[in-house]
């Protein structure tokens, strides 16, 4: 059983992994890059995290450890993709030319 | 099923790769910082599926002051693209 859960969240991550660095070389601008790479952490790498501590048990020295990694990744990505994206715009990277609405500016 | 877990860590190795054709690519700084950033993630998990695999408790406290650190960094660095070294 542990097994099953294992194997498919460990597909899902991995999928997701694949999709959102796909994303990130084919998305044409930094903003939606940033959005790719949140993607990654969270859709690609917690729950290849949690397949680890599925599989090794929570209290494991293996599964507390990547629940430690998993904790540290959910409160650090969301920040340092927002300090990213602050610091992008404010040195005038710019947008794509598709873009509808810069709300800063307007 | 520890050579599930190696397949894994390859598997994460691959999208790795793709990462490195944004870092070497991206027209921006903050681009490469992104690419940086999940570069840094995919590390950590490797190293900790790795652990797993071959069965090595040694390796665990590399994956959680990769997955610490290389986010630290990546706030550094905006940081120091928004205001200047101080």
């Amino acid at each position: 059983m542990t097994d099953i859960a294992t194997i498919i969240l460990s597909c899902w991550g991995a999928l997701f992994s694949l999709t959102a660095a796909v994303g990130l070389i084919r998305m044409p601008d930094v903003y939606n890059r940033i959005q790719c790479s949140t993607q990654l952490v969270t859709f690609g790498a917690l729950p290849i995290l949690v397949a680890i501590a599925v599989f090794a048990g929570p209290v494991s020295p293996y599964g507390s450890r990547a629940l430690i990694v998993a904790a540290l990744l959910l409160v650090l990505a969301p920040a340092t993709s927002h300090a990213v994206g602050r610091s992008a715009y404010l040195t005038d990277v710019p947008m794509w030319p598709g873009s509808v609405r810069d709300q800063p500016r307007e | 099923m520890s050579g599930w877990f190696l397949a894994l860590a390859i598997a994460e190795m691959v999208v790795v790769g793709v990462l490195v054709v944004r870092l070497a690519r991206g027209p921006s700084v903050s681009d490469r910082i992104v690419a940086v950033n999940s570069i840094c993630t995919q590390g950590a998990l490797v190293v900790l599926l790795f652990a797993v695999a071959a069965d090595r408790s040694g390796y665990l406290d590399v994956a959680i002051w990769l997955a610490s650190f290389s986010y630290l960094g990546g706030l550094v660095w905006a940081r120091y693209l928004e205001r200047g070294l101080l």
